[in-house]
């Protein structure tokens, strides 16, 4: 019986993680195609719009020819898809460089900034929900909701601002322009960034966290835990913490996307040579390819990433899908 | 002499200034080396926090003894501290909690809970031995394969059986089973009563078994405790005939449905809520044979030895 | 349920007041939004109670001149999404075929999965910056979370009891969306558009502070600050009073909606 037990439960959880799977791949399809229409859906004409409509015939003629509008879009779709699985994302109309090689240059810049978010906000988020919910006070929480909701409500352009001008200009401990590549350096100029953004995700992760610290604190399984005389740091992980990380896990990697908003901005006002800033300026430059390029890799980023945390939540937490 | 002995222990919720909300009063209760008693009463009766009074977590959902004594051979329970608890807890007492479906830890293989509980119980024993030993002991029959699975992956009496596994891990001489059946479909259920009657045959552990069924502790139990609205109204020795109109009328309700198993305890009405306890018998209102002075003093204690009852007119009840 | 009740009056206050006195300001003041008024970079006084911009304009009258901009703006970017991504749920709710609802639900997930700032950002590529490229972008982007949440509560409702009694009586199909899949889904979706306002003003003003939304001299939010934050050193008050206004409407926001839902929660025990 437990044979039989174990190996429906194998198989269900086979068919889940291809299921989702298959479920990210489409959703990845969708995101080229999404990514591939963009400047296919602009209204008129792309290129006279980039070149002027007094721009000579041939100059438009060749601007066509190089970014392959000049063939039927089935045939375009198929060359940016080819283009794509070798790597190949085409040429900046600004400065012809390579849309991959300007990606690849920028990207790390952002991925930075994500990494120490997300570190920065898990260590503020998780002693925060596990003190107010293991805390008995009716106070407590009310005040949280109420500083959380504030906190949500101000938009992190102004708080970089305002964190710009205290840390920045004021107490001068953060630089306010440049960046040095490359891991110990690089956290100098990253980490009021991402505090900026942990202005968001804090709250909006701790309570999560709290909500299902507080379901988990009342189960009855918990008991077992105090019954059984398990040490606290033993208590706080296997009985408090691990049975409710699932739900900010699949938050945290559904956040990871929001966050990449975030940083278009906080690149912008900190000038920091990511790949956000490179995306407002290839915007405000109608350079549809980089454009293009930014969009794809961002989406193709979150559908992974999410796909990561579902993976990941559910190595926490064996019920998660299951039922 | 007895190994536990209960006297007018009352549990209640501090609330600051005001008077603590009582939830289980003046409860008394004695328990001999290896009996096996059952403990029943309506949902909201106090069935649970009395247990949890012998496992030391009343605190934890805000409850606290306001007076009485609790002594577990020779150990007074009532004034434990924390650090204490940890040598009773696994090794003198064994406790498996309400619902067999929310018992183990949803994140933690078998083994590691058990594994837990062998390390409470007997610090220093070859644990992976000790444990087959244990599902052994509850009759699980491939070990092996269990060990690594997680909770969800068992049925409720797999899973009740481990809880069982684990609250044994310590051959404590008492063991507290809260409800340990609810939820299970009726076959399950008889297999885990004969488990626990096996167990106490072969370590000779003393089992408090907490149930809504009559008929089913009836059948396994020595003794049986009546508990209504934190009250304890009648001790009677098992297929003896019930005194206390209460237990006459849930006993009438088991015939009268004759169906084992089922749900029984459905009397008329409903017993009076915590903080809101009449004065006299808190059974009165849904007495049949009610006099005016049921109403009057304190709730009546238990009085009389291998058959208590706590009705001021027994000769009245048929 | 008292704790949402006084999140709901507070937000509503601070909501209020915020549109009166976008109503009563430009009315009253003695300055028009765009008229040079004295010198610039005049720190706040008697005369300029929040000072004056690079150009020597009043920022107190531009602060409130853009409140019925901003929130206006916002009002459409929500509605909209609301209207038609509420409608495509009901509707591929009811599809039948798995090909189409895959498909569907697919795309609606690709839009999901995309940032909205970085698709809205890139789709104001096409459009050319400004408000109205900010509601056509959100009509195109945003329907999307609301179909979600449409489709799935639409599917719920579909399943219950009296749908199949109604379709058994023989009620025709637009008589039971009406009356049964409407309220109940727009409910759902209704939740959502509250917050997803406060967003939406977040990214108004932040496109027009990248300079892809609102252009200068526009008084807006966004583009006033984008404005003043070369001389935010010197002149803080440009920056932080466009700014101040901008966190009232989304904390009064926020408050209604954290308000309703712990009613709904309260309600729900
Ligand atoms: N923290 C608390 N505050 C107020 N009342 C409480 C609290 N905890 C428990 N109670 C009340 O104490 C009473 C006894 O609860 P207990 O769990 O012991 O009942 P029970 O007999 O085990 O019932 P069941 O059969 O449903 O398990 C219940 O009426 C419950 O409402
Ligand atoms: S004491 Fe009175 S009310 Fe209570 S059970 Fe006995 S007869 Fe009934
Ligand atoms: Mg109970």
């Amino acid at each position: 019986m437990a044979t039989d037990d174990q190996q429906a439960a194998r198989g269900a959880f086979l068919r889940r993680s291809l299921g989702r799977l298959a479920r990210a791949t489409g959703v990845a399809l969708w995101v080229m195609v999404i990514a591939f229409g963009l400047i296919r859906i602009a209204p008129g004409d792309p290129v006279i719009a980039l070149l002027g409509a007094e721009a000579p015939p041939a100059a438009i003629e060749k601007m066509r020819r190089d970014l392959r509008l000049d063939v039927d879009p089935a045939t375009q779709f198929v060359e940016y898809t080819w283009g794509m699985l070798h790597g190949r994302l085409g040429t900046s109309i600004e400065t012809r460089r390579d849309v991959a090689d300007i990606i690849a240059e920028s990207l790390p810049v952002t991925l930075g900034i994500i990494a120490v978010t997300l570190v920065l906000a898990l260590a503020m988020a998780v002693p925060l929900a596990l003190l107010i919910a293991t805390r008995r006070s009716p106070i407590v929480p009310y005040v949280f909701r109420a500083t959380t909701s504030v906190m949500l409500a101000i938009p992190t352009f102004f708080t970089a601002l305002i964190g710009l001008i205290l840390f920045g200009l004021h107490w001068r401990i953060a630089p306010i322009i440049g960046y040095e590549p490359g891991f110990p350096g690089n956290l100098r100029f990253l980490w009021l960034p991402a505090l900026v953004i942990c202005t968001h995700l804090v709250p909006v992760l701790s309570r999560v966290l709290h909500a299902s610290l507080v379901q988990t604190r009342g189960e009855e399984f918990v008991e077992t835990g105090i019954i059984r005389g398990v040490s606290r740091l033993r208590f706080a992980w296997f009985y408090l913490l691990k049975p409710s990380l699932a739900p900010s896990i699949v938050l945290l990697s559904y956040m990871v996307g929001v966050m990449i908003g975030s940083t278009v901005i906080i690149e912008t006002i900190f000038s920091l040579p990511g790949i956000g800033r490179s995306l407002v300026g290839a915007v405000i430059n109608r350079d549809y390819p980089l454009v293009q390029g930014i969009v794809l890799v961002f989406g193709l980023f979150v559908v992974a990433v999410s796909l990561a945390g579902d993976l990941l939540a559910n190595w926490l937490d064996p019920r998660v899908g299951a039922a | 002499m007895s190994l536990l002995d209960i006297a007018d222990l009352t549990i209640g919720i501090p609330r600051g200034r005001a008077t603590p909300l009582v939830i289980v009063e003046n409860a008394s209760l004695r328990l001999q080396p290896g009996e096996m008693l059952g403990l029943i009463g309506e949902s909201g009766s106090g069935k649970t926090m009395l247990c949890r009074s012998l496992i030391g977590t009343l605190r934890r959902r805000g409850a606290a003894i306001l007076s009485g004594r609790i002594t577990l051979a020779g150990t007074d329970l009532a004034h434990t501290d924390e650090h204490a608890w940890r040598d009773i807890r696994g090794r003198r007492v064994g406790y498996v909690p309400q619902s067999a479906l929310a018992g183990p830890n949803p994140v933690m293989t078998i083994a590691a809970q058990l594994r837990e509980a062998i390390l409470q119980g007997t610090p220093g024993t070859d644990v992976p031995a000790r444990a087959r030993e244990l599902l052994d002991l509850v009759q699980i029959r491939r070990p092996e394969r269990v060990l690594d699975q997680y909770p969800h992956q068992l049925s409720g009496g797999m899973r009740q059986r481990v809880m069982i596994a684990c609250a044994i891990a310590g051959t404590p001489e008492l063991l507290v089973a809260d409800e340990p059946t609810t939820g299970l479909d009726v076959t399950v259920q008889a297999g885990i009563m004969q488990l626990l009657r096996d167990i106490r045959a072969r370590l000779g552990t003393a089992i408090i078994l907490v149930s809504h069924d009559l008929a089913l502790v009836d059948d396994v139990c020595d003794r049986i405790l009546v508990m209504h609205a934190g009250a304890c109204v009648e001790s009677v020795p098992a297929n003896a005939a019930p005194r206390h109109p209460y237990t006459i009328a849930l006993n009438r309700s088991r015939i009268e449905l004759a169906e084992p198993g089922a749900p029984l305890l459905t009397i008329a009405g409903q017993p009076p809520s915590v903080g809101d306890w009449p004065p006299g018998c808190r059974f009165a209102a849904r007495c049949s044979i009610a006099q005016p002075d049921c109403g009057l003093g304190p709730h009546p204690p238990l009085r009389g030895e291998a058959h208590a009852n706590a009705c001021l007119h027994p000769e009245r009840a048929a | 349920m008292n704790e949402g009740r006084i999140g709901i009056a507070g937000g509503t206050v601070m909501l209020a007041l915020l549109l009166l006195a976008g109503a009563a300001v430009p009315l009253l003041s003695e300055f028009q939004p765009n008229e040079l008024v004295a010198i610039p970079f005049q720190p706040p006084s008697r005369d300029y109670w929040f000072g004056t911009d690079q150009l020597g304009r009043d920022v107190f009258t531009r602060v409130f001149a853009a409140v019925y901009r901003d929130l206006g703006v916002a009002f459409l970017g929500v509605t909209i999404p609301l209207v038609l991504g509420t409608a495509i749920g009901i509707l591929l709710s009811l599809a039948t075929s798995r090909i189409v609802t895959a498909l569907t639900g697919s795309l609606i997930d690709a839009i999901n999965a995309l940032p909205l700032l970085v698709l809205a950002i890139a789709l104001i590529a096409l459009f050319g910056p400004g408000l109205k490229s900010i509601v056509i972008v959100l009509a195109m982007t945003n329907w999307a979370r609301y179909a979600r949440i449409a489709r799935t509560r639409a599917s719920v409702v579909a399943r219950m009891a009296y749908i199949e009694a109604a379709r058994l009586q023989g009620y025709p199909w637009h008589r039971i969306l009406l009356r049964h899949f409407v309220p109940n889904v727009s409910a759902e979706t209704l939740a959502y558009a509250l917050s997803d306002f406060i967003l939406v003003i977040m990214l108004i003003s932040g496109l027009s502070f990248l300079s892809l939304g609102a252009a200068p001299p526009t008084a807006e939010w966004g583009v006033m600050m984008s404005e003043g934050r070369p001389f935010v050193l010197n002149a803080w008050w440009m920056t932080i009073f466009p700014g101040i206004a901008l966190c009232w409407a989304g904390i009064g926001l926020s408050f209604i909606a954290e308000g309703m839902s712990r009613r709904e929660r309260g309600a729900g025990e």
